[in-house]
């Protein structure tokens, strides 16, 4: 089994945003970053669906962790390579010069060249929160696809995919080559099962912590580098951003006498009801 | 907000902002690392920490572990989180790659410790007390007990402890009475009985490692006839596992580190106890002597971890509980406002601030001259590394203890009549923290180690390097702006110090050694208040340029500069009077009578 894994580093949400003078962009400057929580699921997934689940593992498959944007990304995929990932390949480019339309039409390159059995795929990145790049790249590449997957189970051929929806759970039966979204709970013990993997067996909670040997090794894996040209010519930009604002300040809130103050406040001031 | 145990945003600024650690890297022992595997190592321990360990905490010092049949039982949790905890790597880390380890800093693996400790002092205290046990071995065994017990020890397939206290030898371990009688088969047969054991016995693996400290049949009285040994709780026959007759007698019930349980514990009552010899006969204190600072600084880290997790649990109370109005604003319909708003409370975040911030700072710089001392390239840079190292391992010992354990109260104080009870974490840190000062060495003992051979060692040329080194730090200070007066007040505690060691060291010379230790504990307390200082000062410099470069960072240069603005004026003033107390002869204690109590 070889699954490819699109990584995005993303600014810390604890950060406090700020809006650049110019108001076109949002400052980046000074901020901490981390790798998007959803693509770490991924990650964890992808792992789990390439291991035995014995102790020690073993590991039954490849993993490729890919990401588009400039030198520094290379410590986000360092950090894979060191929680078990086994190759990497950076996709050279300035945030600025993408979006979600640009980044699919990168991967899909990559997946062509590739041929994983899955891509498997944060749900949506915390930064833009936009949850476009999975589908355009499943679009693209004419693959089945699955959205924020909360259990994976391989099966011959494919992989069988549950989904949490209003009112219930959804399963789809997917062909490999596909491409899968996952959501939070795809890190719960028991939610992702190799064919290998015994049925009795629960991953620990969460993903999981680069050993200090893994990190000495992860020096050594290999990380290809690309250009965008090499791998998304000819393709535009189709999103601008012409304007960032702040939210505007919250104001203070007032107290209310009595519950009738309140019904007629939120019908005449608030009209919400 | 979750509890972070220890902030992240002040360790890189430790490491990269003060310390510069990354030029460590430059050293050939250090050469296959780089800011990016000490990022990787860092963020394995914080994510390890918060997630795992923290989570464990609460219900392992709820349900201490206990004795069943004979046989101790730690926590179900500890099952799960023992194997996790090795698969890290983090037993060996710092240690070379000829045994398996990965050659990671001391000043990277202090502050990695430092998070797995805040998260879980108990579960850190067994991979802890493993790493030391292996260690000793390392450096003193024979091949074939690094292949039988170093080894495996390292691979977290068994644990280690430090097995020296005796009922009637504790701080003085010359007094240990264990004995071992050499056998035709190259081993010794051992009986005795230790006590308070840490991790002693326990039902995560299937064997355990006791390095201790006994006396061989004939051997000298005294510290001189003291040997170190290996002593399994099963030893290898046939590559089988066969109890090798050491019996746990009891589990010590205590108010603290309740995940980690201290045993008493007897070997040979049968007459079947086989130990092996570490090192050379007779040797065995020196041998623990020659790991001394490693282990003291492990116990400052469970110290400043500890009341680490306590000030940012206190910190987020205090921005959550509202009570009471400011002084000026009295009107009862207005809404209460959060007790961080009060100035009093703000005082008591503020000390536990510089205290623990002071602390970590310190153990880290000492990681940093560990590190210098055992590989910088040049004999002299190693040697006054050395110096400063050996200087400040009992302050960076007792002060995250003593001070620790004050910051500690007060974050029972700031959480009000909530912290006193169980159903907030505050009192159970306050209590794990009580330990730092008694064991490995308690608070008075450190107190002699400085004062009586610290200080004295070498004609003064510690505490020479020390003023050196303060000098420079007001330097550099002054020329990054910080208000000059810190600086001059810090270098004023210095002179005071080497005038006080000066005077009590005419003392000792003259003969007069109850005179000259009779202080030690007000001296160590000087001394405390100034090396914190000293970091607190580097930290000052470093928080300065921070801003400049980083003015959108200003909350958090703000914050060191006024911790250091906290500490330099309220804790330097008092070296003056600590130091003319210790010069005084002030002889209450000394003339007071058993009798008059
Ligand atoms: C929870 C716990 C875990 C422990 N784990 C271990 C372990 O894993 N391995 C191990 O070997 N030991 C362990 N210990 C033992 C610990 O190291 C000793 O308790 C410590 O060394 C002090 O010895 P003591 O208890 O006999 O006190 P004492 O030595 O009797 O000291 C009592 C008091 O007298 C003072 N005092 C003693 N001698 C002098 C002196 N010469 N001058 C001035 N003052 C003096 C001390 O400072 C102290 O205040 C542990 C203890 C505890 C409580």
């Amino acid at each position: 089994m070889k699954i490819l894994v699109p990584l995005k580093r993303v600014a810390d949400p604890d950060n406090a945003n700020k809006v650049k003078p110019t108001a076109d962009k949002v400052d980046t400057s000074g901020l901490e970053w981390k790798i998007n929580p959803f693509d770490e699921y991924a990650l964890e997934s992808a792992l789990r669906l390439t291991e035995d689940g014995k102790a020690p593992k073993k590991r039954l498959g490849e993993v490729i962790v890919v990401t588009v944007g400039p030198k520094e990304t290379e410590t986000t995929l360092r950090s894979a390579l060191a929680t078990g990932a086994d190759r990497a390949i950076r996709v050279d480019a300035e945030d600025d010069a993408l979006d979600g339309r640009m980044v699919a039409k990168a991967l899909q390159s990559i997946v062509e060249a590739e041929k994983p059995d899955i891509v498997l795929m944060g749900k949506q990145a915390v930064d833009g929160d936009t949850n476009q790049v999975g589908q355009i790249l499943a679009e693209r590449l004419d693959y089945p696809m699955a959205t924020f997957a909360a259990t994976i189970q391989e099966e011959d051929g494919g992989v069988l995919v549950s989904r949490e929806v209003d009112g219930g759970v959804c399963w789809l039966r997917l062909k490999n080559p596909c491409v899968v979204t996952v959501d939070l709970r795809i890190v719960a013990p028991e939610s992702v099962y190799s064919l290998k993997t015994d049925k009795s067996f629960k991953h620990n909670d969460g993903v999981r912590f680069a050993a200090l040997p893994a990190i000495m090794k992860a020096k050594k894996k290999p990380l290809d580098v690309k250009t965008l040209g090499d791998v998304a010519a000819g393709t535009e930009l189709t999103a601008k951003y012409s304007k960032f604002e702040p939210p505007p300040q919250r104001a203070a809130g007032v107290k209310v006498a009595d519950v009738a103050e309140l019904v007629q406040k939120l019908a005449t001031e608030a009209k919400v009801i | 907000m979750p509890n972070p145990l220890i902030d992240d945003r002040f360790v890189d600024f430790l490491l990269y902002e003060v310390l510069h650690a990354e030029r460590l890297c430059e050293l050939d022992h250090f050469s296959e690392h780089s800011r990016e595997t000490f990022d990787m190592a860092m963020a394995t321990s914080r994510g390890f920490a918060r997630d795992v360990l923290y989570p464990a905490y609460k219900p392992m010092d709820e349900a201490a572990a206990h004795l069943d049949n004979g046989c101790v039982r730690v926590h179900p949790l500890m099952h799960e989180i023992f194997p996790r905890m090795v698969e890290l790597g983090i037993v060996n880390g710092t240690r070379p790659e000829s045994v398996g380890g990965l050659q990671l800093p001391m000043t990277i693996a202090t502050l990695t410790g430092g998070y797995l400790m805040a998260g879980n002092l108990s579960a850190f205290g067994y991979l802890g007390l493993t790493a030391g046990a292996a260690r000793l071995i390392e450096s003193f065994g024979s091949d074939e007990l690094k292949r039988t017990y170093m080894d495996r020890m390292y691979a977290g397939e068994w644990t280690g402890t430090m097995a020296l206290t005796e009922p009637q030898a504790g701080s003085s371990l010359t007094d240990v009475k264990t004995s071992a009688t050499p056998t035709m088969d190259g081993h010794y047969l051992i009986k005795g009985s230790k006590v308070f054991i840490s991790g002693g016995d326990q039902d995560l693996t299937d064997n355990i490692v006791h390095l201790t400290l006994g006396r061989i049949d004939g051997a000298p009285a005294g510290i001189k006839g003291v040997s170190l040994f290996a002593i399994p709780k099963n030893r290898l026959e046939n590559s089988k596992l066969v109890p090798n007759d050491c019996s746990t007698v009891g589990v010590f019930h205590k108010i603290g580190w309740r995940g980690l349980p201290s045993i008493a514990l007897n070997f040979g009552e049968e007459g079947d106890c086989h130990g092996w010899l570490v090192g050379e006969p007779h040797r065995g204190i020196r041998h623990m002597f020659q790991m001394m600072n490693e282990a003291r600084l492990m116990v400052g880290m469970n110290g400043a971890a500890t009341a680490s997790v306590a000030y940012h649990e206190a910190v987020d109370y205090a921005q959550n509980r509202p009570q009471g109005r400011g002084f000026t604003d009295r009107d009862p319909s207005t809404p209460q406002i959060p007790i961080i708003k009060h100035a009093d409370v703000r005082r008591m975040l503020l000390r536990q601030k510089a205290i623990v911030e002071g602390a970590i700072a310190l153990l880290a710089a000492a990681g940093m001259y560990f590190d210098i001392s055992e590989h910088a390239p040049s004999e002299e840079e190693r040697h006054r590394a050395w110096l400063l190292l050996e200087l400040l391992t009992p302050i960076a010992k007792s002060f995250p203890a003593e001070k620790g354990f004050e910051a500690n109260a007060l974050a029972v104080q700031v959480h009000g009549g909530y912290g006193y009870t169980s159903e907030y974490m505050p009192e159970s840190w306050l209590r794990d923290q009580k330990l730092n000062s008694i064991h490995e060495g308690t608070t008075g003992m450190q107190s002699m180690d400085l004062l009586g051979r610290k200080v004295v060692q070498e004609g003064g040329a510690a505490l020479r390097a020390l003023a050196e080194e303060i000098t420079e730090t007001s330097r550099r200070a002054r020329e990054a702006g910080v208000p000059e007066e810190l600086g001059s007040k810090l270098e004023g505690g210095m002179t005071a110090i080497g005038a006080v060691t000066m005077h009590l060291g005419e003392l000792g010379m003259n003969g007069d050694i109850d005179g000259m230790m009779l202080h030690s504990v007000d001296y160590l307390e000087m001394f405390m208040a100034v090396v914190v200082g000293w970091q607190w000062l580097q930290m000052a410099t470093a928080a300065k340029k921070g801003l400049e470069k980083h003015p959108e960072k200003a909350d958090f240069y703000e914050g060191k500069l006024c911790a250091a603005q906290y500490w330099i004026n309220t804790e330097i003033p008092r070296v003056g009077a600590l130091a003319a107390l210790c010069r005084s002869g002030e002889d209450s204690y000394a003339r007071m009578q058993p009798d008059w109590f």
